[in-house]
């Protein structure tokens, strides 16, 4: 257990994705890289857990909808000491507790995701349950770019707008990626914002790796009188952090070799997020 | 039984005000009271099954007691993913209404009839089956869903059947009621939802030695009290409107022959869709389901021929 201070550099949580991924084995690097800032502002600036409780019951909810981005959220709770280290070292081991997609009994992780397009329906019932209790919590549902082809997404997007929940925002991490390659060249989503716009949603375009940026646009939002749901449009790189591994769609399935995992540390250590 | 269900979420709701009732855009007069009595708990979520089953696993995770309400072949159907991986897989004390099941939508087709709600259900782990016969049934199983705070899904089919009990029964999670006695070794009826009437009135016409249970539960179920059925009876005849597979006479028959081999006949629906459109009576002959069709299936199955 980490007891320390957290440490929600973008650095230390590139380290974490690294050491964790290499140990399991495991896929979907990129995919976790692109959201690191992200969730290191929503973590050091935003969330509120009461009692540092992930389980607190007016805390405010994070849902990792992109599940496959959820070892950067590893790395988040970490920091926060709700993870022990062995989970890390021990990552995608036999028995073992931490899975390749978020999963809800994780305390910390509020859906089980990675069937794509859940975690929005979900977090619009957590921030309409807010609304009727009159509470001050804030829901944030982060979604992949390629996660809103999915219908549902649109369907609680409507009753978001229809239903005033200003204190729902969805952040795209619009990497520009999904599985099978670009998400312009699979089904072109377009202008994100105007679309969000268009359902009736706040909406402001961002680059996903500029914290001063990421921290203003949250804070400008709660800030707002509108009554309306927010959208974070962030733009984002697939692979962060690691050049080689940048706008790389194969870092969406594969795995490091020793290599490559020194390599890969090597770029983050030497970069200057 | 429409009636006892308005007036039991009425009363559910006006008791606890963290009930709320999600429907997808369904139910218009259905909800005239709740809408009077407890507009606040009353959120119509679109044409939006998905999101409606998904928003129900927040509100759940936020402290409140969704009852959520669409058509047998939406609700669980089309959402069968996200009552799995939002609602099931964390125990959330959510109630899924699947109503009209069966044929109720005779003229409609096949598009709004549900012969399949049981089996992609069961199949889901942490998730009550529940299939109330008459209003009095009804009445005990929403009580019980909501004082047992589980996953439950509860399908409503043809409602003015007539009623199975005088009361409302005293029921306990997985128990089979005995709706008329019989004699052991001789024929058991086992029949769930629309077709419990009809079990007992071919019972008391044609086998006045038979036995006729009324499974309101369809998982979980008393597989001892099943076994015990089944040792005692010479023929175990199964009645469901749904798919003979994977509903009730899977579930028996996957008991039985576990426990208590017997001949079982499985009067269901077919593996096929309704080919033609008509009243809700004309949909039962179509499929083998009506009273004459069954009486003589029951008759070849016990003579064997």
């Amino acid at each position: 257990m980490n007891t320390s201070t957290p440490n929600f550099s973008a650095k230390a949580l590139r380290k974490t994705v690294l050491d964790m991924a290499y140990a399991g084995s495991a896929v979907h690097i990129g995919c976790a890289f692109s959201i690191i800032e992200l969730l290191a502002v929503l973590y050091r600036n935003h969330l509120r857990y009461p009692g540092n409780d992930p389980l607190a019951v007016n805390r405010d909810y994070l849902v990792l909808s992109k599940g496959h981005g959820v070892m950067a959220q590893y790395a988040c709770m970490r920091e926060l000491g709700w993870l022990h280290n062995e989970a890390f070292t021990g990552y995608f081991a036999d028995g073992s507790l931490l899975k390749g997609l978020s999963d809800s009994r994780i305390p910390g992780m509020e859906v089980t995701s990675g069937s794509l397009g859940h975690g929005f329906s979900v977090g619009v019932g957590m921030a309409m349950g807010a609304k009727l209790r009159n509470t001050e919590q804030k829901t944030y549902v982060l979604v992949g770019d390629g996660e809103i082809n999915e219908g549902p997404i649109w369907e609680g997007a409507l009753f978001a707008a229809q239903h005033a929940l200003k204190n729902f925002m969805v952040i795209v991490d619009e990497n520009g990626f999904q599985a099978m390659g670009k998400t312009e060249e699979v089904l072109d989503l377009g202008n994100i914002q105007a679309k969000f716009e268009s359902f009736g949603f706040d909406a402001v375009t961002i680059d996903g790796h500029d914290e001063i940026s990421i921290d203003n646009a949250i804070n400008h939002f709660w800030q707002s009188n509108s009554i309306a749901p927010k959208a974070l449009i962030a733009k984002t790189v697939k692979g962060k952090g690691v050049p080689f591994m940048e706008h790389n769609n194969i870092w969406h399935y594969t795995r490091l070799d020793q290599e490559t995992y020194a390599q890969a540390l090597d770029a983050v250590a030497g970069s200057a997020l | 039984m429409r009636d006892a269900f308005s007036d039991t979420i009425v009363r559910l709701a006006k008791a606890d005000p963290d009930v709320l009732l999600l429907t997808g855009d369904h139910g218009y007069a259905l909800f005239d009271d709740f809408r009077k009595e407890c507009p606040a708990q009353y959120i119509n979520a679109g044409i939006a099954e998905q999101n409606m089953v998904g928003m129900a696993a927040g509100l759940a995770r936020a402290g409140f007691r969704p009852i959520v309400y669409g058509l047998s072949a939406f609700v669980p159907v089309r959402v069968v993913e996200q009552i799995k991986l939002d609602i099931s897989h964390d125990q959330l004390s959510v109630i899924l209404i699947g109503d009209g099941a069966g044929f109720v939508y005779s003229y409609l087709g096949t598009s709004h009839q549900s012969t399949e709600d049981v089996a992609c259900t069961r199949a889901i782990p942490n998730l009550s089956v529940y299939s109330p016969a008459d209003r009095f049934e009804l009445t005990a199983c929403m009580n019980l869903a909501y004082q047992s705070k589980a996953s439950v899904y509860l399908r409503m089919g043809k409602s003015d059947r007539g009623d199975v009990h005088k009361g409302v029964p005293q029921i306990q999670v997985g128990r089979l009621l005995e709706v008329k006695p019989g004699r052991s070794g001789d024929i058991a009826f086992i029949a769930t939802g629309s077709l419990v009437r009809t079990a007992m009135d071919i019972a008391a016409d044609l086998y006045p030695d038979a036995v006729v249970w009324s499974a309101p539960f369809i998982k979980p179920i008393d597989s001892r009290q099943v076994t015990t059925i089944c040792a005692q009876s010479q023929v175990v005849v199964v009645l469901e409107e749904h798919s003979v597979l994977g509903g009730l006479g899977s579930v028996i028959s996957e008991i039985a022959c576990e426990f208590a081999p017997v001949r079982i006949l499985r009067v269901g629906v077919k593996d096929r869709f309704s080919e033609h459109c008509g009243s809700y009576e004309y949909l039962l002959k179509e499929h083998g389901l009506d009273r004459i069709a069954i009486e003589q299936r029951i008759c070849a199955f016990i003579t064997g021929n």
